[in-house]
């Protein structure tokens, strides 16, 4: 045995041991891509260097031998660096995106392709299960989101996105009429944590800390809880039985919820920090935004969401025949259709840019104007005028469109003299809306008037007081911004409860170059919209103007999705490296090595611009198949593994034992899942045994969700049994 | 009287060939003419030294097909002046006379493809001294008194490998030439196979002995044929005389000779690709250790030299090993054949002992710049080496004094720029060598050599931006420390040196869009001097794009907004009228 | 190059001299690309049967070296030295040259089938920079003028 030391540590070693292995058996991890035992060593990736003192270069621990008393050091700042820029350089020339672009602008970073995907395999169950696991109102989130995931979409450059929303409602919904999912919680922690606003980043945070088994109370000031989904949001657009059917969920879990109590009257957030080990501010922001015209003050003018309350709870303010809502947003949809449904015979959007510039969603634009909403487009109050303290009319002022501004859209400018004046009996403002900031005296505010809070700690001025949502930094925003606040935040929070602190930056992935991507082979296939209440019907009412997916029409519309995000995105060893290193890959930015294309059999797919060259698809291939299927073409950055004649692998001796996609490292082999349509999922792998021949041979199985998709071969004789994928899960 | 004509490829590119057939088809005995391998003043080819019969030399430069009549006149009338527009000058003589030959020894002078010749100078009498008075020990012995390093670039101790390799386990073991001469601006190696086989093949017997190797083989790079031609030739001479093969001088030393062709990889010149390239691979290095006097070609004990180390061996053998050792400097012993090329006067091949200095060669032996621009800078070692600036042609040549500057002794190639080269231009022009050159195992030199590329590329358009020179330096670092073979950890040489001698040149394109050497032709432009101008049309008919205007007799002007930059009216204007900025 | 004009047979006397010796996988391919002028997809496959190494790897061995070529090429090979002196020397000018009189690439054939272009690594000739060679032939100290009379002489000949 040798006697060496390995980070401070002293080891033995048998003699001839490589220092990795040496490491290994001793619990140090040294990352390599492209060591495995079963083939000959390498040294391609130069990610298991380390350094011994003594010897002035670093070494490749897959190769260098142990020796007595060598001291290792296989994390020293020459070996970080050596590998951060390796691993800088890799992802450089990786084309491949870790998971689709609709994840990733996803504020709550909700795995859209995933739910997707499984609703298009009719697995329901395990969609809502993947969407729960970071949105806990569901049902409610996917008819009111303004789905930043769908803008991502990739499929809008073929045709238009998905309907990712619509889906997550869905699905939802059908979670919402059996046996809803209910989480398991973990054990009581004796953790207490106090969260004060049950809105959407309240109510997320009370429900992900009481499933970590942590003892959560929610203060509200309202009568129920949701905030502004109850009440900002209009029944017909989210009906309060599905909204207080998600809530009722999250009460089982044992959550406790206090309403009617106010953060000032009845209780400070030190009294409750000092009944609490933690506690969660997420207020809101319930004041409207002023416009600063003059007139405001006049009768029957409202702010937006002081309107829309009032019509939920059933004192809904006169407001005549001729209304004006002034803003483009959805609030001002809200409110313009609201106003529709209570009546009004007028009913103007004032809006200062053009209907394209309009930051609302275009379905509520159209189903507003189909309600018989008038756009007024390129106009701008310039005052309200009243009689007796009540307002009379508007003068708008005529505006056009300028040079692009700082949000890239057009600015509008007034046209010089050139105004307009309407009638009107009320006016409703849907600007904006601020916090109120009285009630949050306690904390440190920002020159906005907001509280101030680490955006990726989520601490407060005060130790133990964390802030997420709309009363934070920028304030308002939309409900799945918050959301996604109150997803990390939980995990910060989580942390200090163990006496950590969790930085909750989202970790490096990697990403495609959106302008390389080449879509003049997919097919066209039009977007389905769950159908909808006729105009003249819904425009009287306010029953739910969405009739929902059928489950033809949601499976139909989940089978577009172009599957942007990678299958081995859960165990790609490359990711799980390249995250351990603080990297920026940006600065090598430059030629792709290979053009994105892929070929695909009945089980393996391959896709040469996510290969990262480490050779053990080769490798194996050659030294332990002894087939030689595929091999390395060409030299230098522009090397590639192929088939001789770049033939598909069908047309090769390739016998898809698999061995060469369980060693690959990326997604650049991939086997594919027993579903018809393939979808990235965070699969459970274990070894079993099966009979083959009257011989007892190793398969991995992969699971999901009880489901197997994937069974690889894992003994010589499972890999030359000649059997398929089907026949040898048959064997299971 | 003979007649001999220099045939190396440079002297048969320049015509040594026609000028042979011409002599052939002249009233001169046939038996008279025949030819020589490279002298080395490869700036003079064709060149044909005419013997007398006391064996002295007339020797005849740039000669072409036309003066075969001239020469055959002179063979006939003894009269001299006849020649008189072609003898050499006495101060290309100085070219020779101011060098020292060992490794060159017999270049230019014996007939490469007559074994006869070689023994008649001496040949094979080192491998006969070796195998009948020494001892392999002895020999290695030798060797080490001799200090003489590796050839190949490093200097590694040659009698230490083969020390190694011989105390290896194993009865089969492999004696290798490594002539994959791979480097751009080096063919020193060609041009002793070319010009001198034997001599390589006696060092090789010698090394073989020594190690304890039954198989000799020799790599040499595909795009030399001449070479491998004459080598083979060459071998089968010494087969013949029972120089090669079993119980060479009654002794029970064998040894047989293999020759392989290279492909087209310069990563073959790595030893361990080499070896792959050896046993039909793609010529990928292997890790080290094992280093390959373990487990080398076949993964047998095998040693690895350059043709330059074993062209110096028998020498050794035959003058003793303190003879090489009293030439050159404390750690660098013996000579150093270099490749004189470039913008130098004087270009060719130069032997010299290890201690004189750039300037001695590039000045005094070399004749200075052969433009009317300064020496600015010259590169050593290729595509591994550096670029050493004009302040610093003091340097001694010596492992180590060269390796202070940044740069290496390398191989041999001598590349000497004058002010019109842009050092940026030269950083790029290197690492798109290296670049295409990488074999792409590794991620270091596959993508961190493409990567300088690009960053190089944007910096000479013009599109350099702040910072780019830090990012170069730390990925250079970076490259070094992670690559795995000397391909790739050397490959940031070039870059380094250039920004650490010209920091200002990068500069200049990356702040100023300025290339100050009028190199990079997205940061210059061309335009006329009035004055100078004459108004003769040529730039005007020669421009392929028609930027050009003006009458005859009057100055040009340039249409910059035309102008695509491809430099030829500043080519064929006569005048100098046509000026880069 | 229609694929069935490819005559193996050519090959015989290689594959029983080298087929059975280890190691002689690139001097099969050079002697096989000195009978075709380039390596035929059916005599890869042949080899890969007379030697037992998979395609695979021969194309692999293939495409790493840059002397080994897939498609025929022109009657003249221009080869241009890439090399260090050449650059210093202005090769770049040589290169353009031909790509202007030829109207071809690195790497491409003209269409009359005449000449290919390939640039290459040092030749060696270094003294004589800029160098380039055709086929057999080395031509030294390059000029545009004279590289387009060389271009012109070889056009002629082959007419």
């Amino acid at each position: 045995m040798i006697n060496l030391t390995i980070n401070g540590k002293a080891i033995t070693a048998p003699e001839g041991s490589t220092i990795l292995e040496a490491a290994r058996a001793n619990g140090i991890d040294i990352p390599t891509l492209c060591y495995d035992k079963a083939v000959e060593v390498y040294g391609a990736c130069g990610l298991c260097v380390v350094e011994a003192e003594g010897i002035p270069k670093l070494l490749r621990s897959c190769s260098a031998k142990v020796s007595e008393g060598m001291v290792v050091n296989t994390e020293s700042e020459r070996v970080v660096r050596s590998r951060k820029i390796a691993m800088e350089l890799l992802m450089s020339a990786h084309d491949g995106d870790c998971v689709a672009p609709c994840q990733l602008n996803c504020p709550a970073r909700t795995d859209c392709q995933g739910y997707v995907g499984l609703i298009a395999n009719g697995e329901y169950d395990a969609a809502i299960k993947l969407i729960k696991n970071k949105i806990s109102l569901p049902a409610s989130i996917g008819r009111v989101c303004p789905h930043p995931c769908e803008k991502a979409c990739r499929r809008q450059n073929v045709e238009e996105p998905i309907n990712i929303a619509q889906l997550k409602a869905f699905a939802a919904d059908m979670d919402l009429k059996a046996d809803s999912y209910m989480p398991d919680i973990q054990e009581p922690t004796g953790k207490k944590v106090a969260i004060i606003g049950g809105g959407p980043a309240g109510l997320t945070a009370a429900y992900y800390l009481t499933i970590m088994g942590h003892s959560v109370t929610v203060y509200d000031m309202m009568d129920k809880m949701g905030g502004m989904l109850r009440y900002g949001i209009p029944q017909y657009r989210l009906p309060k039985e599905v909204l207080d059917k998600e809530i009722s969920i999250i009460e089982k879990t044992g959550v406790k919820f206090v309403n009617n109590s106010k953060l000032g009257v009845d209780y400070t957030i030190e009294s409750l920090k000092a009944e609490n080990d933690a506690v969660i501010v997420a207020v809101g922001a319930w004041k409207s935004s002023s416009m600063r015209t003059p007139g405001e003050e006049l009768d029957g003018v409202y702010g937006g969401i002081d309107f829309l309350r009032g019509v939920i709870q059933g004192n809904a303010p006169e407001i005549g025949e001729k209304v004006a809502i002034c803003g483009g947003g959805n609030t001002a949809m809200d409110a313009c259709r609201t106003a529709v449904r209570l009546g009004a015979k007028e009913v103007y959007v004032v809006y200062r840019r053009t209907r394209a510039e309009m930051p609302a969603d275009k379905l509520e634009i159209d189903e507003a104007e189909e309600e018989g909403v008038i756009y007024k487009f390129l106009t701008n109050p310039l005052s309200f005028n009243g009689e007796d303290g009540k307002v009379k009319s508007i003068t708008l002022q005529i505006m056009e469109l300028g040079e692009p501004d700082a949000s890239g859209r057009r600015r509008p400018v007034p046209v010089e003299g050139k105004t307009e004046e309407i009638a009107v009996d009320s006016v409703i403002l849907a600007i904006g809306q601020k916090l109120v900031q009285g009630d949050v005296s306690e904390l440190e505010l920002n020159e906005r008037g907001n509280i101030v809070a680490d955006p990726d700690f989520f601490t407060t001025s005060i130790d133990g007081v964390f802030a997420i949502g709309d009363a934070t930094n920028r304030g308002a925003s939309i409900a799945i911004e918050a959301i996604g606040e109150a997803d990390r935040c939980v995990k910060a929070v989580d942390a200090y409860l163990n006496g950590q602190q969790l930085d909750t930056r989202v970790p490096y992935i990697s990403k495609r170059d959106e302008d390389t991507i080449d879509y003049s082979d997919r097919e066209k296939k039009d977007r389905i919209n769950p159908k909808v209440l006729p105009a003249d019907v819904r425009n009287k009412n306010f029953d739910e103007v969405s009739l929902g997916f059928t489950e033809d029409e949601a499976k139909a519309e989940a089978d577009r999705c172009l599957e942007c995000g990678c299958r081995e995105y859960y165990k790609c060893k490359l990711l799980n490296v390249a995250q351990r290193y603080d990297i920026c890959p940006e600065r090598f930015k430059g030629e792709m090595p290979q053009k994105y294309s892929h070929d695909e059999n009945a089980f393996i797919e391959r896709n040469t611009s996510k290969c990262i060259l480490c050779g053990l698809c080769v490798r194996s291939c050659r030294e332990v198949m002894k087939l030689s299927s595929i091999g390395l073409m060409g030299r230098g950055f522009k090397t590639d593994v192929s088939p001789a004649f770049s033939l598909p692998l069908d047309e090769t001796n390739c016998n898809n034992c698999g061995l060469c996609v369980q060693l690959c490292p990326t997604g650049s082999l991939t086997e594919k899942f027993n579903l018809p349509k393939q979808v990235p999922l965070d699969e459970q792998y274990s070894e079993e045994f099966v009979e083959i021949d009257g011989m007892k041979s190793s398969v991995i199985v992969s699971r999901y969700n009880g489901k197997v998709l994937r069974v690889i071969p894992n003994d010589e004789v499972s890999r030359n049994s000649g059997l398929s994928r089907e026949e040898l899960r048959k064997l299971l | 009287m003979r007649i001999v004509i220099g045939q190396g490829s440079c002297g048969i590119a320049a015509g040594a060939e026609k000028v042979r057939k011409a002599l052939l088809n002249t009233n001169i005995n046939k038996d008279d003419i025949s030819i020589t391998g490279c002298i080395g003043m490869c700036y003079l080819e064709p060149i044909v030294d005419i013997y007398d019969d006391n064996n002295k030399v007339t020797r005849l430069v740039q000669v072409s097909e036309n003066d075969a009549e001239t020469i055959a006149q002179f063979v006939e009338s003894g009269d001299k002046s006849l020649l008189d527009k072609l003898i050499v000058s006495d101060e290309d003589s100085e070219f020779l006379t101011k060098q020292t030959r060992i490794a060159l020894r017999n270049c230019g002078i014996l007939n490469p493809e007559k074994i006869d010749e070689y023994i008649g100078a001496g040949g094979y009498e080192a491998i006969k001294k070796a195998l009948t008075e020494m001892t392999p020990e002895e020999v290695i012995d030798v060797v080490k008194t001799s200090g003489i390093g590796g050839r190949g670039g490093a200097g590694f101790p040659t009698w230490f490998k083969w020390n190694a390799a011989r105390s290896s386990e194993g009865e089969e073991k492999y004696l290798i030439c490594n002539a994959d001469e791979g480097d751009p601006g080096a063919f020193m190696d060609r041009a002793v196979i070319e010009s001198d086989p034997h001599n390589l093949i006696e060092g090789m017997l010698i090394g073989a002995y020594a190690i304890g190797a039954k198989h000799a083989v020799v790599y040499v790079r595909a795009e030399y044929p001449l070479a491998i031609k004459r080598l083979k030739k060459a071998i089968e001479q010494a087969k013949e005389k029972g120089l090669i093969g079993n119980n060479i001088f009654g002794t029970d030393f064998s040894c047989d000779f293999m020759i392989k062709a290279g492909a087209g990889a310069f990563v073959c010149g790595e030893e361990t690709a080499l070896i792959e390239s050896l046993e039909g691979h793609r010529g990928m290095p292997r890790l080290k250790p094992p280093f390959p006097a373990q487990s080398g070609f076949w993964r047998k004990p095998s040693n690895i030299n350059n043709v330059e180390t074993f062209a110096n061996i028998a020498w050794i053998i035959n003058n003793g090993g303190e003879a090489f050792a009293a030439m050159g400097t404390e750690g660098s012993k013996g000579t150093k054949v270099f490749a004189v090329t470039g913008k130098v006067k004087r270009s060719g091949l130069v032997e010299i002992p290890m201690g004189k200095t750039l300037r001695d060669v590039i000045f005094d032996i070399g004749g200075g710049m052969k433009t009317d621009k300064d020496f600015k800078a010259v590169q050593m070692g290729g595509p591994s080496g550096g670029c050493i600036p004009a302040e610093l042609i003091d340097t001694v040549i010596d492992y180590k004094a060269l390796g202070a500057t940044g740069a290496i002794m390398g191989s041999g190639g001598m590349v000497v720029m004058d002010e019109s080269t842009c050092m940026v231009g030269m950083a790029k022009f290197f690492l798109d060598f290296t670049a295409k050159e990488s074999c792409g195992k590794c991620i270091h030199c596959r993508i961190g050599t493409k990567r300088m590329l690009e960053m190089l590329e944007r910096i000479t358009k013009g599109e350099g931006k702040e910072g780019d020179i830090e990012l170069l330096e730390e990925l250079c670092y970076s490259i070094k420390d992670g690559a795995l073979c000397g391909l790739g950890q050397t490959a940031p040489n070039p870059v380094l040196t250039t920004i650490k001698y010209f920091r200002d040149e990068y500069e200049a394109h990356i702040k100023d869009k300025k290339c100050p050497a009028g190199e990079c032709s997205d940061l210059i432009e061309y335009k006329i001097d009035a004055d100078k101008c004459k108004g003769c049309t040529l730039c005007a008919r020669n421009c392929p794009v028609n930027a050009i205007s003006g009458t005859v007799k009057n100055p040009h002007v340039i249409d910059t907004d035309k102008c695509i930059k491809c430099g030829k009216c500043y080519t064929v204007c006569k005048f100098g009228a046509v000026v880069k900025e | 190059m229609d694929s069935k004009k490819v005559d193996l047979s050519l090959l015989d006397g290689v594959l029983n001299e080298y087929a059975q010796v280890k190691g002689s996988l690139i001097t099969i391919l050079q002697h096989t690309q000195d009978i075709y002028g380039y390596l035929p997809k059916e005599a890869i496959e042949l080899i890969s049967e007379k030697t037992g190494i998979a395609t695979s790897e021969i194309m692999g061995v293939g495409t790493f070296y840059t002397q080994f070529r897939f498609e025929p090429v022109g009657k003249y090979l221009i080869m241009l030295c890439q090399g260090t002196a050449c650059h210093v020397n202005s090769s770049e000018l040589i290169l353009q040259t031909i790509k202007d009189e030829l109207g071809i690439d690195d790497g491409q054939t003209t269409e009359d089938g005449l000449f290919s272009l390939k640039c290459v690594a040092c030749l060696g000739c270094c003294s004589l920079s800029p160098v380039m060679m055709i086929n057999e032939d080395t031509y030294g100290s390059l000029t545009p003028d004279k590289t387009k009379k060389i271009l012109k002489e070889l056009r002629e000949a082959a007419q």
